[in-house]
């Protein structure tokens, strides 16, 4: 690591730049946080004392705070060293005993992974989530272009693009709860200008559109998530149930209902529906969790990189 | 300091960092905000610091990654909001771990270092 200082920043504001310039190429996710941790401090040294310039605090905050390169290094290396550190083991511990007992015990230690029960209730709530991205996207969409010759557009399409980047950060937070992919903690700060301005900055910036994509696509995955978990979970349940029915049916246990399960074979029959119930949940189970990669990588892609 | 010093300075950093910031919040009664944590490392030492402010963010945020702080956030009048962090109870058990471990390290060093400042062998002195 060698830290090079140029000239050394006299705003807050050059201050971040330099840090964003020195982490060019990072997960997007770590800039983010970099800046609004480096921004939270400088404002609050600023703050701190009232009595000097931005400029007068910016020039020893090389040596308080650390230059850009310096800060912009440790970001670097603690993320690297935490990742090593901290991610094996969290999969193989989640994984328990049964890791290291061969196919049979790493195809159901899925059941112990939080990732895949998380991947599924995001699976599941996609569906309510997507119906409400595509209502905002369309009507926000419809309703701006339509009014654009009126002077009410102006305002209402930079209100909706704010709104969308409230929604982009709220699904960031639950993809990361649910996926583990790592997303933004804050809002993208807005442009600042006179509103044709941040209109110009908004419809140039290639994010505003790809979140908009990803709203739009949210509608048809979240019903693709939404049928695969319920069509795999009622039929795994209902093998394993009608199983469980034929099995006390020919032990000659009295149910309080006549009910016909459909399936043959006697106990045989009763035991290898179940088997095959059980097979079908942790099926779904491993899939629930490629889901949930696939969407991280999808929204990474979509509402941070742009 | 010279920056063959500094280097060894940083090299020791990488892991007494979260050593120390576990241990500030361990003494501490409330929440802190890394501003605030700054602050108090920087008064607890006359001249130039140990370590940059700018390094403690990311060892708070990986440490609250692996589940030893907890973080909420506050909104703030003068800028961004605050994350304030708290030291869990894994928290508490991996400083005690930690504590254990930097005492043993630094008594072994200080057999071979000399714990007085006086003494400060150079690779020559070694070599003789």
């Amino acid at each position: 690591m060698t830290v090079t200082d140029s000239t050394p920043p006299r705003s807050i504001d050059d201050y971040l730049k330099a840090l964003r310039r020195a982490l060019n190429g990072a997960d997007p996710a770590l800039i983010q946080d970099a800046l609004s941790d480096a921004e939270a401090h400088l404002r609050a040294e600023c703050s701190a004392r009232p009595d000097q310039s931005e400029e007068s605090i910016l020039r020893t905050i090389t040596d308080s705070y650390g230059s850009p390169e310096h800060v912009a290094a440790a970001y670097l290396e603690t993320d690297q060293a935490a990742q090593k550190v901290l991610s094996p083991p969290r999969v193989s511990s989640a994984g328990g005993a049964d890791s290291s007992s061969g196919i049979r015990g790493r195809f159901f230690a899925v059941y112990g992974d939080v990732r895949s029960w998380t991947s599924l209730m995001f699976m599941l709530l996609s569906l309510f989530t997507g119906i409400l991205y595509f209502t905002v996207a369309v009507t926000g969409l419809t309703l701006s272009l339509g009014l654009m010759i009126l002077i009410i557009g102006i305002p209402f399409f930079v209100g909706f693009i704010g709104l969308t980047r409230v929604l982009s950060l709220v699904e960031g937070r639950l993809v990361e709860a649910m996926t583990g992919e790592r997303m933004p903690r804050r809002v993208k700060p807005a442009h600042t200008g006179g509103w044709l301005e941040r209109i110009g900055a908004m419809l140039r910036d290639l994010r505003t559109w790809s979140t908009l994509v990803y709203q739009l696509l949210s509608l048809p995955l979240g019903v693709i998530y939404f049928s695969i978990a319920v069509t795999l979970s009622a039929f795994g349940f209902g093998l394993i149930g009608g199983g469980v029915v034929n099995l006390l049916q020919s032990f000659g246990v009295e149910l309080p209902m006549n009910v016909s399960t459909g399936i043959e074979g006697g106990v045989i029959g009763a035991v290898a529906a179940m088997v095959l119930g059980v097979i079908m949940l942790t099926a779904l189970m491993h899939l629930a969790r490629a889901i949930g990669r696939l969407q991280g990588k999808i929204a990474k892609r979509l509402l941070v990189e742009g | 300091m010279s920056e063959a010093a500094r280097k060894f300075q940083r090299d020791l950093n990488s892991g007494l960092v979260a050593l120390v910031l576990l241990g500030v919040l361990a003494e501490s009664d409330e929440d802190l905000y890394g501003y605030d944590i700054a602050k108090r490392l920087q008064q607890a030492r006359a001249g130039e610091p140990l370590f940059k402010e700018g390094t403690i963010y990311p060892v708070l945020r990986s440490l609250a990654a692996s589940g030893w702080l907890s973080s909420r956030i506050v909104p703030s009048y003068s800028g961004p909001p605050r994350r304030y962090y708290r030291i869990t109870e894994e928290g508490r058990v991996v400083l005690s771990e930690w504590r254990a471990a930097w005492r043993d390290t630094r008594e072994f060093v200080d057999q071979f270092t000399g714990a007085s400042d006086s003494m400060n062998p150079t690779p020559e002195d070694r070599a003789s």
